[in-house]
């Protein structure tokens, strides 16, 4: 890797934070062309902080950054957008929450993906805007895509197939969609509806606010939900923690 | 790291400490010589008030602060308002909150705020025990007196939602600058909600 400057710039939405002694916080940014990385706030938890609102996590914010002997130093931070009424809604700050966690999962540090963090900002904007969980399915499918994990959903992953327009299996382990007769050696799966494959592939040639707006019957929006959960799983090896936030949190009774 | 040549029972003394929050390796080992130079009857004292936290201190049954009696002396108090229960998320909290003088209520102490990335849910939290609390009844009011973090207003607004059937107000603490503060650096997202809960001069 090219040897960093001394001091750098970089814009990123703040992912994470973890508290370091009395007044210093550890966050974690993920930004285009660093990529992530994880640099010191020193003094940032006393209240008289400079820098204290414009590092809060789910924070879109223009940093400054010296590198440290151990760790790299915030010494300035300009918030570019708070995603205020994101952060005023439960539901859109536990999909965002998730998404963040998507980034911070699939994401090694110093890695520049400049194509994920534009999709990460779209997200939030759309979040932001009013939009719901369809942000977060787009989201999910792209970034898949990005790292090089697109689930094939042309004709048959294994013998090349073209599908019948029916109910298919969705195989994580295969990487796609699989034929009746390719079904044995698919590894598993999942059974999806005709609407769900189509939104797949919708996916792949929609911008996420063509996809938002295409709004899935609750049904569908659901078996897509936990088709993609089956692949980030099977990716990651795990679920992500926020997955049980934002299904505990759209489950509680809503009356506004 | 304990020094090698340290003995080993200051060397055990330094790993303990480096243990507490806030005490990098060079802290413990100053406070580990500090004991050891200190009186028999100073190390005695500091050894007891350790046992004695852990022995004698425990959770109120109902608000969940830290206490050496239970019901603890807030929740027993006949003088104060019991309709309404000020939720925070840390023992140390309470005493902030009492410190101004200024709430009769009780209080209700959650143990944390919810950060679901970290995995840190509501079942992690006291929230459950606030609901049966509410349920109970004779609770007209709940202040959410969570920190105007993404975590405590996401606690906020979950209890807010939790709450929300059995028609209890839900409120939160007004947020505006914090002292001392200056405008200049202030961030977009506190200065546009202290200007929304600006007041009359
Ligand atoms: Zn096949
Ligand atoms: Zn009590």
């Amino acid at each position: 890797m090219a040897a960093r400057p001394r001091v750098y710039r970089a814009e990123g939405v703040i992912l994470r934070r973890r508290n370091l002694g009395e007044a210093d916080s550890i966050l974690t940014v993920f930004s285009g062309h660093e990529g992530k990385f994880e640099a010191i706030a020193r003094g940032v938890r006393k209240a008289r902080s400079r820098m204290r609102g414009h590092l809060e996590p789910l924070t879109r914010s223009r940093v400054l950054v010296a590198q440290g002997r151990n760790l790299d130093v915030f010494t300035q931070a300009e918030t570019v957008d708070a995603y205020r009424r994101l952060r005023e809604s439960l539901d859109a700050s536990a999909e965002a929450l998730y998404c963040l966690e998507l980034v911070d999962r699939f994401t090694v540090e110093r890695e520049p993906l400049p194509d994920l963090y534009a999709l990460l900002v779209t997200a939030l904007d759309l979040l932001e805007a009013g939009n719901g969980a369809a942000v977060t399915r787009h989201f999910e499918l792209r970034l898949l895509a990005l790292l090089g994990y697109e689930p094939h959903v042309d004709g048959c992953v294994l013998c090349g197939e073209r599908l019948p327009e029916e109910e298919t299996l969705l195989s994580p382990a295969a990487g796609g969609l699989v034929c009746r007769r390719c079904r044995a050696e698919a590894g598993g799966g999942r059974i999806v509806a005709v609407p769900v494959v189509k939104l797949m592939r919708f996916a792949r040639r929609a911008t996420a606010a063509e996809f938002v707006a295409l709004a899935a019957p609750p049904e569908v929006a659901q078996e897509l939900r936990a088709a993609v959960a089956d692949l980030v799983r099977y990716h990651l090896d795990r679920d992500p923690n926020a997955r049980r936030f934002v299904e505990g949190v759209s489950a509680l009774e809503r009356k506004d | 790291m304990p020094e090698a040549g340290a003995p080993e029972p200051i060397a055990r003394l330094i790993q303990e400490f480096s243990k507490l929050p806030g005490i990098g390796p060079k802290s413990a080992q100053r406070l580990a010589y500090h004991v050891l130079r200190a009186p028999e009857d100073d190390a005695r004292a500091l050894a007891r008030a350790l046992t004695d936290v852990k022995e004698h201190v425990v959770l109120c049954d109902t608000c969940f602060n830290i206490t050496v009696r239970n019901p603890c002396t807030l929740c027993d108090d006949e003088q104060r308002d019991r309709s309404l229960v000020c939720v925070v998320e840390q023992p140390l909290d309470v005493l902030v909150v009492e410190r101004t003088g200024g709430f009769r209520g009780l209080y209700h102490v959650l143990h944390g705020s919810l950060n679901p990335i970290d995995g840190v849910g509501p079942e992690q939290l006291r929230i459950q025990e606030l609901l049966r609390r509410v349920e109970g009844g004779g609770v007209v009011e709940v202040i959410m007196a969570t920190n105007p973090s993404l975590e405590g207003e996401a606690t906020s607004m979950y209890v807010q939602r939790l709450l929300q059937p059995l028609g209890i107000r839900v409120t939160r603490l007004a947020r505006g600058l914090p002292s001392g503060a200056d405008i200049e650096y202030m961030d977009d997202l506190t200065l546009s909600r202290a200007l929304e809960g600006r007041q009359e001069l």
